[in-house]
């Protein structure tokens, strides 16, 4: 390998840990091997695909990756076969090169295999790559049986906590569900939003959005404390999805907002629920034995109906909009958009 | 700005130079593939707004016709739909006469890798999500180099 294909390797291997840094994608060999080739752009079809979720905003969640995987790594063709491998290599190389940071001195011999691997092509024949690799994992292993039986210990228990987390981190990244209401958090919110409207676009059905904000709720969490407060969230939450019907998507938007997507919900209905949230809460107060006594919760509400080919950012402003003027006109009461924003 | 280069690269081609006057500019046709009445009233307007040409076809079979009689420049196209789908469509066209020409965007709810996948293999030039606006139908326009 010359001096600049080193170079090359080195720059897509950082754009390839950028990329997953900024994404959120847990960084394991498959994920890895994806936006590798992405980076080195070896497969044109796998970069335009990437390209277009990109540009779609599309998220990369689990199943996204696992498909990408899937359709552009698993064939059985030798050349894809030794591209993989290669990728592995570099993945090897990049944790034998940690594992001799760690280990510290020593590492003159490895050292060398190491200078023996980088001098090989990494486009070679398949056979010679698996050679290459059995040759370096050899050396790492005289290496580590020279390092302290603590520090390779170790090592193994860092690598299994590792992977503990990555599943941990995989399994928080994905989730569609607010841990504190059990409402649908905010992410799922943006993906469900996106696939409504393209329905509704389709189909060219009425749909609406609230957007449903807690009167004074500092003033709870300042008089009576979070955990008060998160006791009110989650009634709240409980009482939003008591009032709407099946078809209807309850979501935390942030802190003390809700947002409800309403399929098939013309302006005139859109106010309809939301008033029956509102009167709901006043009909079943929170029974908190306090001191001093809770005011009662109330809560204002913005109404906004969905014009297909505007953007969906500019609905969910409308929507705000019409919650804030709900705000400013006294509050505990339902406003529908009317144009303010 | 998006709407600025839309136009730019769209105008461009066939017009010659900058200094054409509109006169001289040939539309560039756009063929709104869907069999949703909606998106086609939604995507004529925003492309009619561009400056394109717009005809419209509610599934692939009348798009097929339709450019056997005008090769389009640029096709929207729906996947699912009645009679002819989308993908049908897409293959059928770049295995006829002419059917290169087209740069083709896919515009479908359908948001998987696997559709997306399978759209650029089988010829696609672009992939757009539903909804759609006037700015992320802009900003693929954009996006996109006219084949011809």
């Amino acid at each position: 390998m010359s001096t600049e294909e080193v170079v090359k390797a080195r720059s897509i291997a950082d754009a390839t840990v950028a990329t997953l840094r900024s994404f959120e994608i847990p960084a394991t060999p498959a994920n890895y091997a994806i936006w590798y080739e992405y980076h080195a752009g070896l497969s044109p079809n796998l970069q335009k695909t990437i390209d277009v979720m990109i540009s779609n905003d599309a998220r990369f969640d689990e199943t996204a990756l696992q498909d990408l995987y899937s359709l552009f790594f698993s064939s059985a063709k030798e050349a894809q076969a030794v591209r993989h491998t290669s990728l592995l290599a570099l993945d090897t190389l990049q944790e034998i090169v940690g594992l001799a940071d760690g280990a510290g001195a020593d590492a003159h011999q490895f050292g060398a295999a190491l200078k023996g691997f980088a001098s090989k092509d990494l486009g070679q024949s398949l056979d010679n790559l698996k050679g290459l690799i059995e040759n370096l994992v050899v050396e790492s292993k005289k290496m580590a049986g020279r390092s302290e039986y603590v520090g390779l210990r170790m090592r193994e228990s860092a690598d299994k906590i590792e992977a503990l987390e990555r599943n941990l981190e995989s399994a928080i990244r994905d989730s569609t569900i607010d841990a504190l209401t059990g409402v649908a958090n905010r992410k799922s919110f943006e993906t469900v939003i996106r696939k409504i409207a393209g329905d509704a676009m389709n189909s060219g059905d009425d749909l609406s959005l609230l957007m449903i904000d807690i009167d004074h709720f500092k003033r709870v969490n300042d008089t009576w404390g979070h955990q008060t407060g998160d006791t009110v969230l989650r009634h709240l939450a409980q009482t939003v999805q008591q009032a709407v019907r099946g078809g209807d998507h309850v979501a935390r938007y942030g802190g003390e907002e809700f947002a409800v997507i309403l399929p098939r919900t013309d302006a005139r209905s859109a106010v309809n629920v939301a008033e029956n949230i509102r009167k709901a809460l006043a009909r079943e107060p929170l029974q908190l034995d306090l001191n001093p006594p809770m005011t009662p919760i109330t809560v204002s509400i913005g109404a906004a109906c969905y014009e297909p080919g505007d953007p969906l950012a500019d609905w969910v402003g409308r929507t705000d909009a019409a919650l804030y003027h709900a705000k400013n006109e006294g509050r505990n009461r339902v406003e529908l958009d009317r144009g303010w924003n | 700005m998006q709407k600025m280069r839309a136009e730019t690269v769209w105008n461009s081609i066939e017009g010659g130079t900058s200094e054409s006057v509109v006169s001289n500019v040939i539309p560039r046709l756009c063929l709104i593939t869907d069999d949703s009445a909606p998106v086609r009233r939604i995507a004529r307007k925003i492309l009619t707004g561009l400056g394109f040409e717009v005809d419209e076809a509610e599934h692939g079979q009348v798009a097929l016709d339709k450019c056997q009689v005008r090769m389009p420049n640029m096709i929207l196209l729906d996947w699912n739909m009645p009679v002819m789908d989308g993908l049908e469509f897409l293959v059928a066209l770049r295995h006829s006469e002419g059917g290169k020409v087209p740069t083709v965007i896919f515009c479908t709810t359908e948001t998987d890798v696997e559709h997306i996948q399978k759209a650029i293999e089988c010829g696609a030039d672009d992939y757009l999500m539903k909804p759609f606006d006037r700015e992320t139908l802009t900003a693929t326009l954009a996006g996109v180099t006219p084949r011809a």
